[in-house]
């Protein structure tokens, strides 16, 4: 290849045509069958706390991955932004759980006292009802990113102008969510999370029912984007990746795909703040640090964008790692990490699924569209 | 008077030389000020009881206006030996020890050795007390050997004033003698002070006149405070002239706050844009978003770092121009590492701009964590050149600090340099083809990854550029990068990928948006309204506010 040709700047075809993503439907199978074994031991072996809470908490990661892999890897669309709507469900998750324990003892959160505030700020109003607070967390979570999708996607703003818009609009959340005054905990966020349902939190009962929650959800989240991307939506979000204008010539509108799907996404990514908040019973503004956001995609990119698969494989990998590299070798952690990314970036375009690719030879790479 | 007799002209004579020794003594007295000071009777006073120290220290107050230098400073070793505790007594003379408690000391009048066995200490009541540190103090104001003497004689003064008659000519011969511009400032301002509280309205008058005539927002609290003087609701002529002084002053300090910020406006804009430019560079040339070039900034901050070091080292007579010597050093590194970058990752992946996006990523990630590692992650101790500390204040608050002024004119010669590189250069030209229509430019024969490669190093370069602008003005630390990074890509987004021309007016826009802003809704607000701001600007112009031109 002549060095001209080969550098030619055409962000269409920057990813290799591949046949459909539902081909690899062994990997979702087989994934789901861990989450269900996961399940049984979960209730059959009642293992440690700490390990009950990692794998809930892997799995919410798994969620927040599938969530940025739908928009990413189905669609072309990085969001460096996407710990904003996770933040969105960690926040009202956490609203609701401090409200619940304010009706139920009678002491107000720390912020509150804090503030030298007598009781909660209006907007909190309603919040100890568990089912409306998830359906703020969705409903808030898919109206930001409406708005904002509405904007970018209706004057084109694509690629990496989308992605570091993105980012500043969760830089400017976090800026927003560091001041005190706003009802929201500030700096310091919102902890000390007494009870769940009535029940005590911290104990086994319900650590164990927050993890099989969280792995339900994440099963039910790939099966329900699973049938999504298999059916005729998921073709034309294919088609929207891989050539939008061919697309939009052939009279497809895609600012109304691209939309929904954005929103679902949002609101995949608050579901999963919804069960995290519970699991490490804090938020604060730290999550929407623009690295956090920027990690996602690395869990995707990791395990393989554009398959379901691959991005849980990818955040449930990563964090593992994560968990026990930076509690072994806290200094060492950050370069393992980049230079993880590194090389996935530059060896395995597929991330670790190229591994198991290797052996199946996928339609993709039979059809000699490999880079 | 010739006809009167004898004895009667005698009489009269005898009247005359009465009337004029009465004269004489009086006018002695009242001239006692003017008239040298009495070394021996201080020297005894300060021994006598508390009416005479109380009187001993009254009249050096009394004469300071007057006296020689020399005699001040006589008196003023006396009063500071007496407050130091390292006066003695012995009989009734005074012998200054040289520490509290000593044994031997020099005679007060005298010179003399003397030893201070069975010598008492003299006892200092309250009122003497004052008086002695009043006296002290004038003493210091006019004689001190250093500033800060002088300014805590100052401060005594002010203090004290109503125990100094004479407070005005006091004031007045330490501003003529005073070398300290500072000083003299604060003198001044004494003087003013003074004079506002004198009792004669046309004084006070004048006063506010020349306080509204060096307007600053102290002047603005200090003409307000007189509002609640009795004098404002009874002389109608003293309340015009305060209103009008309060009107005058405050025009200005409005007007002088406009200038300090609209200049902080301009310095934050020059760093952004010489944080951007080099990004704008990159991006219009191969698509790639460089998230590591904030650390490529603090690279660039921590060669200048390491440049003053090594002038401490080899040359410390020359550590004042280490932030000059440190601007190539810095372009050279930062240059060096994004080569480096290019060279053994981005060059394989510019079909792929999201996933360079990630990789670059990486890469500032693993930049952070080795600086951190290497040089911890507190903030870097710079040692301000003369020529970027301090400033000249200009009008009212608006104080031109060099620092500010440094990366202003920083970012300008930067600018005309990247332009002359850009369109007077074969490099510059062959970066313009390429950003152009690559394909043409390379079969054309430009070598375009050979340009890619300088082109990037160019442009991580300029970020080194734009850490030695800012480490006179924001703390050095492995994470700095991080607090430029997202400003820097709102002004990429928003002046246009790949012109120069958009990323200084882009820069310009976000910087004095954000910094003007800050002031009225806070820092969060300005932040949010920007980005508002962008995407809504975007909805009409999408490619940004300066399009290259280029084909596909």
């Amino acid at each position: 290849m002549s060095g001209a040709a080969d550098s030619l700047p055409s962000p269409v075809n920057a990813r290799p045509r591949r046949s459909a993503a539902w081909l690899h439907e062994p990997l979702l199978v087989g994934i789901l069958l861990l989450i269900l074994a996961a399940c049984l031991v979960l209730v059959g072996l009642k293992p440690a706390p700490y390990v009950v809470n990692t794998i809930g908490q892997l799995a919410v990661f798994a969620i927040l991955a599938v969530s940025l892999d739908l928009i990413w890897g189905y669609l072309g669309i990085l969001s460096l932004g996407h710990g904003l709507f996770f933040a969105i469900g960690g926040y009202v998750c956490a609203m609701h759980l401090l409200s619940h324990a304010f009706s139920a003892t009678g002491v107000a959160p720390d912020f509150v006292q804090f503030m030298g505030w007598k009781t909660l700020p209006a907007y909190w109003a309603g919040l100890t009802n568990a089912p409306y607070a998830l359906f703020l967390a969705m409903a808030l979570s898919g109206a930001v990113a409406f708005v904002f999708g509405f904007a970018s996607f209706r004057s084109r703003v694509n690629g990496v102008y989308f992605s570091i818009i993105s980012q500043a609009l969760v830089y400017v959340a976090m800026l927003l969510m560091f001041r005190n005054d706003t009802g929201l905990g500030g700096n310091n966020g919102m902890t000390g999370f007494p009870l769940l349902f009535g029940y005590p939190m911290g104990s086994a009962a319900v650590t164990t029912g927050l993890a099989l929650a969280s792995l339900g959800a994440l099963a039910a989240v790939l099966v329900g984007t699973r049938a999504l991307v298999a059916g005729r939506i998921g073709r034309r979000m294919l088609a929207c990746r891989d050539d939008e204008t061919r697309l939009r010539t052939l009279g497809y509108g895609t600012t109304r795909l691209k939309l929904g799907i954005w929103c679902l996404s949002a609101m995949i990514a608050a579901l999963a703040g919804v069960l995290y908040v519970p699991q490490v019973g804090i938020i604060n503004p730290r999550v929407l640090a623009p690295d956090l956001s920027i990690e996602i995609a690395v869990w995707v990119a990791i395990g393989g964008m554009g398959r379901l698969g691959g991005a849980v494989i990818g955040a449930v990998a990563v964090n593992a790692l994560k968990f026990w590299l930076s509690a072994a070798m806290p200094e060492a952690w950050p370069f393992i990490l980049s230079g993880l990314v590194l090389v996935v970036v530059l060896a395995l375009p597929n991330g670790l699924l190229d591994f198991a690719s290797l052996r199946t030879k996928p339609t993709w790479l039979r059809n000699g569209g490999g880079r | 008077m010739a006809e009167l007799p004898q004895p009667v002209s005698f009489l009269v004579r005898g009247v005359r030389v009465a009337l004029a020794l009465i004269l004489m003594v009086s006018a002695s007295m009242a001239q006692a000020a003017a008239d040298p000071i009495d070394r021996s009777a201080l020297a005894r006073a300060v021994c006598s009881d508390g009416a005479g120290l109380a009187r001993g220290a009254d009249d050096v107050v009394r004469s300071a206006a007057t006296a020689s230098a020399d005699d001040l400073a006589f008196s003023g070793s006396i009063l500071r030996a007496l407050l130091d505790r390292r006066l003695a007594c012995v009989g009734d003379t005074s012998v200054l020890l040289d520490r509290p408690g000593g044994s031997e000391g020099r005679d007060a009048a005298t010179g003399a050795t003397r030893s201070a066995a069975g010598a008492r200490s003299p006892v200092l009541g309250l009122r003497q007390r004052g008086l002695v540190e009043t006296g002290a103090g004038v003493v210091a104001l006019l004689t001190g050997a250093s500033t800060a003497q002088r300014s805590a004689g100052l401060a005594t003064l002010e203090r004290r004033a109503a125990a100094v008659p004479e407070a005005d000519t006091i004031l007045e011969r330490a501003r003529a003698a005073e070398t300290d511009a500072v000083l003299r400032a604060a003198i001044v301002q004494a003087m003013q002070a003074a004079a506002l509280n004198a009792p004669e309205p046309a004084r006070r008058r004048a006063a506010i006149g020349a306080i509204a005539d060096a307007p600053s927002s102290a002047a603005r609290s200090r003409l307000a405070s007189l509002r609640t003087d009795p004098a404002y609701a009874a002389d109608p002529a003293f309340k015009a002239a305060l209103d009008a002084g309060i009107a005058r002053v405050e025009r200005a300090v409005t007007i002088g706050d406009g200038l300090a910020l609209s200049y902080n406006a301009l310095s934050f804009a020059s760093i952004l844009f010489m944080a951007a430019v080099g990004l704008a560079i990159i991006f219009g040339l191969m698509g790639v978003i460089n998230l590591a070039q904030g650390e490529l900034i603090m690279v660039g901050a921590y060669a200048a770092y390491g440049v003053q070091e090594a002038f401490r080292m080899v040359a410390p007579g020359l550590i004042d121009l280490y932030l000059v010597a440190a601007i190539p050093v810095a372009f050279l590194a930062s240059a060096g590492v994004g080569i480096v970058v290019e060279a053994l990752i981005l060059r394989h992946l510019y079909r792929r701009p999201l996933m360079s996006l990630l990789a670059t990523w990486a890469v500032s990630l693993f930049l952070i964590n080795l600086v951190r590692v290497v040089f911890g992650s507190q903030n870097l101790q710079f040692g301000m050149p003369s020529y970027v500390s301090g400033g000249v204040p200009l009008y009212a608050d608006f104080i031109v600090t060099w620092n500010r002024l440094f990366a202003i004119a920083f970012a300008a010669v930067t600018l005309a340099a990247t332009l002359l590189i850009l369109k007077r250069t074969p490099l510059g030209l062959d970066i313009r083809a390429v950003t152009q229509n690559r394909d043409m430019a390379g079969a054309l024969g430009i070598r375009t990854r050979r340009v890619d490669r300088l082109a990037f190093g160019f442009g991580s370069g300029l970020a080194g550029l734009a850490g030695v602008a800012l480490c006179p003005i924001y703390s050095v630390n492995p994470g700095m990068g991080a607090t430029f990074i997202v400003d820097s890509f709102m002004v990429v987004v928003l002046g246009g990928v790949g012109t120069v021309v958009g990323t200084v007016v882009a820069a310009l826009g976000i910087g004095g948006a954000n910094v003007l802003i800050e002031p009225f809704y806070g820092a969060v607000a300005a932040k949010v309204i920007v980005l508002v701001g962008i995407i809504v600007f975007l909805q009409r112009r999408p490619e940004g506010l300066f399009v290259a031109r280029r084909r596909r």
